[in-house]
């Protein structure tokens, strides 16, 4: 004999399976991920909404830009940037390739808006440092050749440019775009998400990032790494907000027990100091890379300063007893309770 | 309805069932902070999840070398990662929730996950 399910079985076992997908449910993700390398970094992008790109395409897409990009804009790798420094110095008149002029309209652009600390016209004293290697090392450069390097060093004011012809007048310029091609990079793969229909993304070049658009019931989260290991806090990101950071621990070498790092402070000829990794949230990535670099080397005095010369509202400086911060930076980042409270600094 | 069309085994599906359901729910509603799964991301791989249920060493290789993971229950931490200033290991036990670690030099990133959302983005 068959028995009928009794009438109250039936709703009782839907409730449990309902609930039963409702508490697997939580922890869904709205969002999907895609890892590549470039620059010599992880990069990765974050979608939103998950299951609606072609995933493939996308994938394919980024990272051929991203491969072109290197190849043009890597400063010691053969490509359009090496070319270009080698006929820069010859000082002869010659057609920049044309991804480069960019680099160089935005590299002069950064140069006067920092007063000249963040100068890309310095390759030559990176490379004296070790920097110009995939992995850095030393020895670093002697008195004698940081001498030599400082004594009247190039500018970006020594690249003539008519059209695409462009020609170098110091014998020293080597151009290096660290601090700036990622900016460039970022804006450029942005663009090329928003051509191919995505609404919504995260683009990460190794820890500097930008939103496009975002998430329609909630802010992008962001969580902030602290310079010397663990969580520093969070921060949450609306739509076209970069988030860029310069940093001691980045890339560097020991040499004689000395932690030599690649942030170069075009005044000394040496590695900055004083300033353990400065956090620039900007709406244009190129000059929150620029600037992330021009507030490390400005140094815990006078980063203010130089923060309202290149117009920015939102930095924050991990230095060697504390973290100071713009006052509107302050009041978006969520410090970890771990750490001591934020010091503003008013600009002048 | 009649009880006694109910038989021994309905009341145990039944009991087996809303076990699950509640198992679920503790699961997913686990106290706001505490880790339950590791993330490693190294670029041109997928993410790989390793619950954090159990103690065990893993391994991961990377362009710089090995870098050597110690789970335990609630936490993980780098143990042993190539790079000169151990940037990875001073990241220490990763127990709250999004705690991550970076290892520059082999390309990963290990973040730990629990029950609140989840971060869309890591800056460092």
């Amino acid at each position: 004999m068959i028995h009928k399910a009794p009438t109250l079985i039936r709703p009782l076992i839907l409730l449990l399976a309902v609930s039963l997908l409702a508490a697997c449910g939580r922890d869904e993700s709205d969002t999907e991920q895609l890892a590549f390398y470039a620059f010599g970094t992880l990069v990765d992008l974050t979608l939103h909404p998950p299951g609606v790109y072609d995933i493939e395409t996308i994938e394919a897409a980024v990272q051929e830009e991203l491969d072109v990009l290197h190849a043009s804009w890597h400063a010691w790798e053969p490509g359009s940037l090496g070319r270009t420094n080698e006929l820069l110095a010859l000082q002869g008149e010659f057609s920049a390739p044309p991804s480069v002029l960019p680099l160089i309209e935005r590299g002069r652009a950064m140069q006067d808006l920092s007063a000249g600390l963040f100068n890309p016209a310095l390759g030559k004293l990176v490379a004296a440092w070790g920097f110009h290697q995939d992995e850095p090392r030393g020895p670093p450069p002697d008195a004698a050749t940081l001498a030599e390097l400082l004594d009247d060093p190039p500018g970006m004011q020594d690249i003539e440019r008519s059209g695409v012809r462009l020609r170098g007048t110091h014998p020293d310029l080597q151009l290096d775009f660290g601090g700036l091609a990622k900016g460039l990079a970022v804006e450029r793969i942005l663009e090329l998400l928003d051509e191919l229909g995505v609404e919504a993304a995260i683009f990460n070049a190794g820890g500097d990032l930008m939103t496009l658009g975002r998430p329609q019931e909630r802010a992008w989260r962001v969580r902030i790494r602290h310079p010397r290991g663990g969580t520093l806090g969070g921060i949450e990101l609306e739509a076209g907000e970069a988030l860029f950071t310069s940093g001691d621990y980045e890339r560097g070498y020991e040499w004689d027990g000395e932690y030599i790092h690649h942030v170069i402070d075009p005044r000394s000829g040496r590695p900055s100091q004083g300033v353990a990794s400065a956090t620039i949230l900007h709406r244009d990535p190129a000059l929150a890379d620029a600037a992330a670099t021009t507030l490390m080397i400005a140094g815990p005095d006078a980063w203010p300063e130089y923060a309202r010369k290149m117009g920015i509202e939102y930095a924050l400086l991990v230095l060697d007893d504390r973290i100071e911060a713009t006052a509107a930076l302050a009041e978006r980042v969520e410090l970890n309770p771990d750490h001591d409270p934020l010091v503003v600094r008013e600009q002048p | 309805m009649n009880p006694g069309d109910l038989r021994w085994g309905d009341a145990v599906i039944g009991i087996l069932a809303s076990a699950l359901v509640i198992a679920a729910f503790v699961l997913a509603y686990f106290p706001a902070g505490e880790a339950r799964v590791l993330v490693i991301s190294q670029a041109g791989a997928s993410p790989q999840h390793e619950p954090l249920d159990r103690h065990r060493v893993l391994e991961v290789n990377g362009p710089a070398g090995t870098t050597r993971i110690e789970i335990e229950p609630g936490r993980a931490r780098c143990a042993e990662s190539p790079g000169q200033r151990n940037i990875c290991e001073a990241s220490g036990w990763l127990q709250a929730h999004g705690d991550m670690a970076v290892s520059l030099p082999n390309r990963l990133t290990l973040q730990v996950l629990g029950s609140e959302p989840g971060f869309d983005s890591l800056h460092y």
